[in-house]
């Protein structure tokens, strides 16, 4: 666009105002097309692997078929009536509100303790930072490959420490009442360093001079992190849970590598779900609409959000 | 001149990307070129050794040239098989998980082998009897053979043999029944007042290993878990299944001589090994493992029956999928019987424990002398006498898994075994009906 405009206004001086309106266009098209050219490779890339899978999904949410051997055919929306019908989904939906909830809110309430607690840069606080940040390195595969052995039963490096105290050791992953926390505590233990990275950015752009100014007035540390440093850090909070709970729904290797969604479908998240639906009972028309209803729900998240946070900017 | 110079970089980008993808590589004259996708399902060494056989194959096979293309699990061999079938390209030959066979048949995703089988002079029954009998069932369907095994597996039970001496049992006369194994199990349970600190015995249960132990457990018990001719029907709330469900929940519950919980098969074998249990239930795969590494004298033995002998086969099958041109198809062919050929059975057998489906493998000099020196190699091969087919139905997997939870359920001591299975039995139904439909229940 802003290349556009230099050629386009003495052009509109001169000219006839219909003529007008179609000769800008034509100048406007003509100065911006080498721009549409250079951008043409990526936005190929972007059709062939993005929107076009997008689209895919979107057509094939449409198609079911009634019997193994019968023809596809147009069914609208009665893939996802059957989603919704469907008590794995409504399950994989609750398991993962649930898994949502217990893995923001912790992670980033570590996330914003280690942040204070490091804000300070020494050669103490660097050290403990890069040690809080080594989980985030570690691929979440391999971290669950790691996980399966603290979390064997009986012999597993957890059961062997605190077997010691507990009367019954529990099967962590085998017991479908526990199986989601165990779950849970590895995203959070994976999760909560890279959420501190975004606090201590956030912390950096606490005014000093505010700061300051609160102690000379005599506000003790409570009162700072109450009146000053978390209302500054509203923003940063806002874009943390947003990706939180975009992780909660995108970032279950773990599942797949430990539990499978179970035991009994205790641990079956919605990401799971629509890979179950796919690959096990292949059914493509399903597994598609839950792909949608998905995308739509985090979309709307996300749009919801990002208002929210343009909105606060603008008040501001 | 800012401006058309812009424009030709622009042209000449955007053609060169979409000359790049309109046009791939043309396929050049020369030997048949073909894919085999192959799963690991136990460890990494076997990738190499895969590599190591298809070489071999190459070199000794100028007209062809086939390349190993490793998909990961059972299941991810799968997904992968069924996109390149659906995105036109299927590959020529996969070593595929021998359930998977019926469903894929019902898919129309397989090629009928019958022919090429007669393409070569010989019957179907001349060619089928190479393999161990049990094998036949998970690779003929209709009377058409649509698999050729290539690895396979039956469930074990494996008795830590020092421990067994230790609590006065002879582990060189291991238990036969259900009642024998219940009582070594009690024997060998250890307990620390109310603590448990050595179990008498673990079964594995997750989801793909649960199903196979369900299988083997109503088989003991005289049952037959699914219908072995026609792909709609579970056995699941019947008195063999019920037996077998209880006796594992008196196991756990009744008699306190197995872990609570659902256990999956790594964390059994680690049991095992660290001497945790004293016994497990578990696949002939882990053979190697356990060979390897337990620190103690161990002892493998038939799985012990109720009413039978019988046990489940597990392992995989070569596949051609369907829709491939009749030169791959060939080419397919000829590398299948190749790896299927007592020699490079019998190498494969032993590089990764599973046992060899040609029988004359068992004839080959190498494998006489690995037998001799691994004798407990040879009961896994023994059991085979008694083994039956691999379940498989139409969806195989969500049917299984319709038992699984529930199984999983009475394991955690959520359900009682009866309503388990008639929970199980009624999900499984629903899962079938749309084959039921057009099949069974398809009337005049």
């Amino acid at each position: 666009m802003s290349l556009a405009e230099p050629a386009a206004l003495p052009v509109a001086t001169s000219a006839a105002p219909r003529l007008d309106v179609l000769k800008r266009l034509t100048t406007r098209f003509k100065a911006s097309l080498p721009a549409y050219l250079l951008l043409l490779p990526s936005l190929l890339f972007l059709v062939l692997f993005t929107y076009g899978a997008m689209g895919r999904v979107f057509v094939d949410a449409l198609y079911q078929r009634a019997t193994p051997k019968a023809p596809v055919r147009f069914v609208g929306l009665d893939n996802i009536g059957a989603v919704l019908a469907d008590p794995a989904f409504t399950g994989a939906v609750i398991n993962n509100l649930i898994y949502a909830v217990g893995t923001a809110v912790p992670s980033i309430a570590l996330a914003l303790l280690f942040a204070l607690a490091l804000s300070r840069t020494h050669a103490v606080s660097t050290a403990l930072r890069a040690a809080l940040f080594l989980p985030v390195l570690i691929p979440m595969v391999a971290a669950s490959a790691l996980f399966m052995f603290i979390f064997l039963p009986n012999v597993g490096l957890l059961d062997y420490y605190i077997g010691r105290l507990l009367p019954v050791l529990p099967n962590w992953l085998g017991d479908p009442d526990i199986a989601l926390y165990a779950i849970m505590v590895i995203t959070i233990w994976k999760n909560a360093g890279y959420y501190m990275l975004f606090f201590l950015a956030g912390l950096q752009a606490v005014p000093e001079d505010v700061m300051e100014a609160a102690h000379l007035d005599g506000a003790g540390p409570y009162m700072r992190l109450r009146h000053i440093i978390l209302p500054e850090l509203k923003p940063t909070f806002l874009f943390v849970t947003v990706i939180a709970i975009l992780n909660a729904v995108t970032q279950v290797d773990h599942v797949f590598v430990m539990t499978q969604g179970g035991p009994s479908n205790s641990t079956n998240l919605v990401l799971f779900y629509i890979y179950q639906q796919a690959v096990e009972h292949y059914d493509i028309g399903k597994a598609s609409a839950a792909t949608l209803l998905t995308l739509a729900a985090l979309m709307s998240l996300t749009a919801l959000s990002f208002r929210t946070m343009a909105n606060r900017e603008g008040g501001a | 001149m800012l401006f058309s110079r812009r424009l030709t970089l622009g042209l000449a980008i955007a053609g060169t990307m979409a000359g790049a993808l309109a046009f791939p590589a043309l396929a050049g004259e020369g030997p048949a070129e073909i894919d085999l996708f192959f799963p690991v399902p136990v460890d990494g060494k076997l990738a190499r050794d895969m590599g190591t056989l298809i070489k071999e194959f190459n070199e000794t096979h100028p007209d062809v040239k086939a390349t190993a293309v490793y998909t990961g699990s059972y299941d991810d061999t799968l997904i992968k098989t069924r996109a390149a079938i659906k995105a036109g390209k299927p590959p020529s030959a996969v070593i595929m998980s021998a359930n998977f066979l019926l469903d894929m048949q019902i898919e129309n995703e397989l090629t009928n082998l019958d022919a090429l089988i007669k393409a070569d002079g010989t019957t179907k029954e001349q060619f089928l009897g190479q393999f161990f009998p049990a094998l036949q069932g998970n690779a003929v369907i209709n009377r058409s053979v649509y698999g050729v095994p290539f690895h396979n597996s039956t469930p074990l039970l494996y008795i830590n043999a020092d421990k067994a001496k230790e609590a006065g049992l002879d582990p060189t006369k291991p238990p036969q029944t259900w009642a024998e194994l219940t009582d070594w199990a009690k024997k060998l349970t250890k307990r620390e007042g109310d603590k448990v600190t050595q179990w008498g015995i673990a079964i594995p249960c997750a989801y793909d290993y649960c199903g196979w132990m369900m299988e083997t457990l109503t088989m003991s018990n005289g049952g037959r878990y699914y219908n072995e001719e026609f792909g709609g029907e579970v056995y699941y709330d019947t008195p063999s299944m019920l037996g077998a469900l209880t006796w594992w929940n008196d196991l756990v519950y009744k008699h306190k001589v197995h872990a609570p919980g659902a256990t999956p098969g790594p964390a059994v074998s680690t049991s095992f090994i660290s001497g945790n249990a004293a016994m497990m239930m578990l696949s002939t795969g882990s053979l190697t493992y356990v060979r390897d590494n337990a620190k103690f004298n161990y002892k493998v033995a038939f799985i012990p029956r109720n009413v039978r002998n019988a046990v489940p086969i597990g392992g995989a099958s070569l596949i051609i999928p369907a829709g491939l041109e009749a030169d791959k198809q060939k080419a397919a062919w000829t590398l299948i019987k190749w790896m299927t050929s007592p020699e490079k059975s019998g190498w494969w057998s032993r590089a990764t424990g599973y046992f060899a489906p040609n029988m004359a493998a068992y004839k080959t000099p190498d494998m006489v002398d690995f037998l001799n020196k691994n004798p407990d190699a040879k009961t896994a091969v023994e059991q085979l006498d008694v083994a039956k087919p691999w379940f498989a139905t139409y969806k195989t997997v969500p049917v299984r898994k319709n038992l699984e939870d529930e199984v999983m359920l009475v394991l955690n001591g959520k359900k009682q075994p009866k309503e388990a299975l008639a929970a199980a039995q009624k999900a499984a139904d629903e899962t079938l009906k749309p084959y039921n439909a057009e099949t069974s229940l398809k009337l005049p």
